[in-house]
């Protein structure tokens, strides 16, 4: 299937489109919360959204935390600025639970409520992307991930989600939540869409020294392996939508094979105990002074003003700087941090080699969205483990893909296709074929020609 | 009585360890980026030519070179650490298990690491005021075991490690920042950043003295972390810092594995060892060229030189006659033509040492003269001018007027045609 | 965790938490832990850590300056008075 972004060039706009256009997308941002910022008029030209916690020259960008608000970067992310060269318009920043802390983007002020009913979750961190992608026709979303923040609202609100092997998209511009896990990544209606801003954004930057220049491969598998591990613990109803959509692969053709990866379900707390570790650290910048909100009374000891700074972090915030600064702690630092990092040895091990054999397919998520207050009665550990299937990719940096491939009612479910370091192209090229012939459904169309 | 010492010295860069803005900076914040401010989305990376200098003064420092060098981060929250977290190196150190020899003894060398310096802050009532121009200076740590045992040692130690340094390419000017660990009695007592060599020796008596008499009273020292006030030259409790437990050393994860080991390097030269090989060698006096080649490249270029021409007495003469000059950046072929002059008994003037510097001949009316003409010609004044020598015992403007005559006609020292004419004179009159 | 340690923790990051606050978040700590617990089971020998999930390169920067382009907006997101940034009193 061709790009959007062809298609959108060669399409005749009406007089008055971008205003109307923009107008629309504003109607839809008073009622799902998906920006935290939006332009004033609406440049010409193919529309790119960017996630909160990834900086554009001139624009706040909060990662929607109330301590970084009002911070605006006087430079562009890596990613924004390759974007803005190759002509594509930034039309806003999006929503994201504080940091990237959270599976539901529900975290933080006004949170994004799903397009397909507002009733539900949107699904997190990458929430306002996953939105903005789900109400506008012509339109890709710079998102991030580092858990599983784009693989999950991608498959909530019934769009294509791509995160890239860790490295191959700069992080220059990115807000820390855990350098070792974070990768930014794209947001889009069609596989097309997805393979195209990739190549824009993707290469060597002379501004991260983990970002890397190589080739990315697009070796095609036939076998789709399911991990069982990775299938315990999913609702009935997806576990029967995801049975129908491996037979009818099957009939196109593809082996699907089960294999076994024991220990798989503890990178789940291994992920935390890595991902807070370095949160904790990225988090301490934030002391009221030097940017976002700001403490006035700076004549109490630099001590007190910190810690009153520091209040206006969220809870979740505070839980996961509390958990991270204990797990490296000196006296238990083996138990928790390298022991972690251990675990994700053996993980890119084991997973590498299944990896080798064929695609690892799954559902994205375990359950279909939950409503905004079934999520948030969660308890924390119930939160993360709603990240099973997500963290494995994301915790040893393999590139995976999330697409719908079945709807129940109105709500869109998600797949998950995981395949080997740099061998991205593969995802788009098997996403790109599914869409041949099942078509994504769109409530909405903003901006459509 | 054992000191440890933790030696931090800013490396001779173009730019910071991290970003391109400049070291040096007049006005506050003018050498700044978003990354030594530390803002959010901004990402380390690291300066190639930081990495090699510390190479390069950790294999002086005699260190096992680490395979892969990494960073790490130190959290803790002070207002002139823009990330509240520190790059540093830790169990990534370049250089580790070295020593620095000290007269006869070895001050084993702990750990050479590479860290960023934090930026400058400036106290006031009721706030702070931050210049980020410091944030993110590349600094080698250098940590010694506690292997020095007295102020001598202290001093002699120090002395080594800045020749060394000065070698290296550091500015041994600038202040070194200096962490010294004491005890005299087993419990260790840590004095926080002193600054210079000076408050270094001061913080380090005081303290002597300050253990020394609670040892003496009966008491016990406690272990704790002081700090040195220069104006009071005393030295303070200070408030305990965050502990090793808390700083939560991370691995950091924007930065990557560096094969230091590979790095190559020029051989730094160990100025004093060269010192006493020359002494056991060509039994010159190791004090000496000490004296003449810690902290001058030149010297240490043109004492090489003349000694692989077999000429080291003379060169060792020739140098300091050459720094008294200001004309040691002569180059060997000029220095070689000074060597054979000064072999040949020529006295030089010092425009007859700039002459030779610049690579003009000097014969005579330049400044070059044997000793033999020198007293020849004293001879003919002491004849023709009888009347001078007679006035020489009562009248000591006479004897200056006929080192004027000599010198007129020879630019060559005074004070040697002075030795000379005395000489003369005294046997003439006996 | 005990309660010692817990405000201990709250110190060495600078937070402070109110009663309920504090009482539900270190509840919510607790459970964590114990599921942070669960990775021991794992038997990891012979498996170095994996500080980042692929190989990287040995990038450095060639030593260079390099004058940030707009400068005069690096100080916009705070309090300044001369040149200087202000911070609180130390």
């Amino acid at each position: 299937m061709r790009s959007s972004i062809d298609e959108f060039e060669e399409k005749e706009k009406p007089d008055g489109y971008y205003e109307r256009t923009l107008k629309e997308l504003s109607d839809m941002n008073q009622k799902f919360h998906i920006f935290s910022r939006m332009p004033q008029s609406m440049e010409h030209g193919f529309q790119f959204s960017v996630k909160d916690n990834i900086c554009v020259d001139g624009v706040e960008s909060s990662a929607s935390a109330e301590i970084l608000e009002g911070y605006v970067p006087p430079f562009d992310a890596t990613a924004v600025e390759r974007m803005r060269g190759r002509g594509f318009s930034f039309i806003g920043k999006t929503k994201m639970d504080e940091f990237g802390f959270g599976t539901f983007g529900i975290n933080c002020a006004e949170h994004p409520l799903n397009p397909i009913n507002p009733e539900y979750v949107t699904g997190g961190s990458s929430a306002g992307a996953a939105a903005a992608t789900a109400v506008m026709k012509y339109h890709v979303a710079i998102a991030e991930s580092t858990g599983g923040s784009i693989s999950c609202p991608a498959a909530f609100c019934g769009v294509v989600g791509f995160t890239p092997t860790y490295g191959l998209v700069s992080r220059y511009g990115l807000i820390d939540y855990a350098n070792s896990l974070d990768k930014i990544g794209i947001m889009a209606r069609r596989s097309a869409d997805i393979r195209h801003v990739f190549d824009v954004i993707k290469g060597s930057d002379r501004y991260d020294t983990t970002c890397i220049d190589r080739e990315v491969n697009a070796d095609k598998r036939t076998k789709l392996i399911i991990v069982d591990q990775l299938m315990q613990n999913i609702d009935q109803a997806v576990l029967s939508a995801f049975d129908r959509f491996t037979s009818k692969l099957e009939s196109r053709g593809y082996e699907v094979v089960h294999r076994s990866i024991p220990f798989i379900e503890k990178a789940i707390p291994a992920y935390y105990i890595i991902s807070t570790a370095e949160a904790s650290t990225n988090l301490a910048k934030y002391t009221g002074f030097k940017y976002g909100k700001k403490t006035e009374d700076f004549s109490q000891g630099y001590n007190e003003f910190f810690t009153e700074a520091r209040s206006s972090l969220g809870t979740e915030a505070k839980r996961r700087v509390i958990l991270g600064t204990f797990v490296r702690s000196a006296s238990v630092k083996s138990k928790y941090y390298e022991k972690a990092l251990r675990l994700r040895r053996m993980l890119i091990e084991a997973m590498g080699n299944v990896l080798s054999e064929g695609f690892i397919i799954s559902p994205t998520m375990p359950i279909m969205p939950p409503k905004v207050e079934e999520a948030a009665g969660l308890d924390p550990v119930k939160a993360y483990s709603m990240d099973s299937i997500t963290v494995p990719p994301n915790l040893a940096g393999f590139p995976h893909i999330s697409f719908p491939y079945d709807y129940s009612g109105d709500f869109p479910m998600g797949a998950q296709l995981i395949t080997s370091h740099f061998n991205d192209y593969a995802l788009m090229d098997f996403a790109g074929a599914w869409e041949e012939d099942f078509e994504y459904r769109f409530k909405y169309n903003v901006g459509s020609l | 009585m054992k000191i440890g010492l933790e030696v931090h010295v800013a490396l001779p860069t173009k730019s910071k360890l991290f970003c391109s803005c400049s070291p040096i900076a007049e006005e506050p914040n003018t050498a700044v980026c978003p990354i030594c401010l530390g803002m959010p989305g901004a990402k380390p990376m690291l300066n190639a030519e930081a990495l090699k200098i510390s190479v390069a003064i950790a294999r002086a420092l005699h260190c096992d070179i680490i395979d892969n060098a990494y960073f790490i981060r130190k959290v803790y929250f002070y207002p002139d650490l823009p990330k509240s977290y520190q790059i540093t190196q830790l169990d990534g150190a370049v250089g580790r298990g070295g020593y620095v020899r000290v007269g006869g003894k070895k001050v084993r060398i702990r750990r050479v690491q590479l860290e960023e310096d934090p930026a400058k802050v400036v106290r006031e009532d009721e706030y702070s005021l931050l210049d980020f121009n410091r944030s993110g200076v590349p600094l080698n740590e250098i940590v010694t075991e506690p292997d020095i045992g007295s102020e001598e040692e202290l001093r002699g130690f120090v002395s080594e490690l800045r020749s060394i340094l000065y070698y290296v390419g550091v500015d041994i000017d600038r202040e070194m920042k200096i962490d010294l660990n004491i005890s005299l009695d087993g419990e260790r007592v840590e004095i926080k950043n002193v600054t210079g060599i000076k408050n270094l020796i001061d913080a380090e008596r005081y303290e002597c003295k300050r253990q020394g008499e609670i040892i003496a009273a009966g008491g016990k020292v406690k272990t704790e972390t002081r700090s040195y006030s220069a104006e009071a030259m005393s030295t303070v409790s200070s408030r305990e810092k965050e502990s090793d437990e808390e700083y939560g050393f991370i691995y950091d994860p924007d930065l990557v594995m560096y094969p230091a080991n590979t790095i190559r390097t020029d051989e730094t030269p160990i100025a004093s060892e060269i010192a006493e090989r020359y002494s056991a060698q060509y039994g010159t006096n190791a004090e000496t060229v000490k004296e003449l080649v810690m902290f001058d490249r030149n010297a240490l270029r043109l004492l090489r030189h003349g000694a692989g021409n077999g000429k080291i007495g003379t060169a060792i003469n020739a140098i300091s006659m050459l720094r008294r000059t200001d004309a040691m950046d002569i180059d060997e072929k000029n220095f070689d033509r000074m060597l054979e002059y000064m072999g040949r008994g020529m006295l030089l003037s010092d425009d007859a040492i700039k002459a030779l510097k610049a690579g003009n001949d000097v014969e005579m009316s330049a400044g070059a003269v044997s000793a033999e003409e020198i007293d020849k010609a004293i001879m003919e004044v002491v004849e023709s001018r009888k009347d001078l020598v007679a006035e020489y015992s009562t009248n000591h403007k006479a004897f200056n007027f006929i080192v004027g005559l000599i010198l007129k006609k020879y630019k060559v020292s005074p004070r040697y045609v002075s030795e000379r004419l005395s000489k003369v004179l005294e046997t003439k009159l006996k | 965790m005990d309660d010692a340690a817990f405000d201990r923790m709250l110190r060495i990051c600078r937070l402070r938490l109110s009663g309920s606050e504090r009482d539900r978040i270190k509840a919510d700590i607790d459970k964590v832990i114990t599921y942070f617990d669960t990775i021991e089971s794992v038997d990891c020998d012979g498996y170095s850590p994996a500080y980042q999930p692929v190989e990287m390169p040995a990038r450095t920067r060639e030593d260079r300056t390099d004058v940030f382009r707009e400068s005069d907006r690096l100080l916009k997101n705070s309090k300044t008075y001369r040149f200087y940034m202000v911070g609180p009193k130390i």
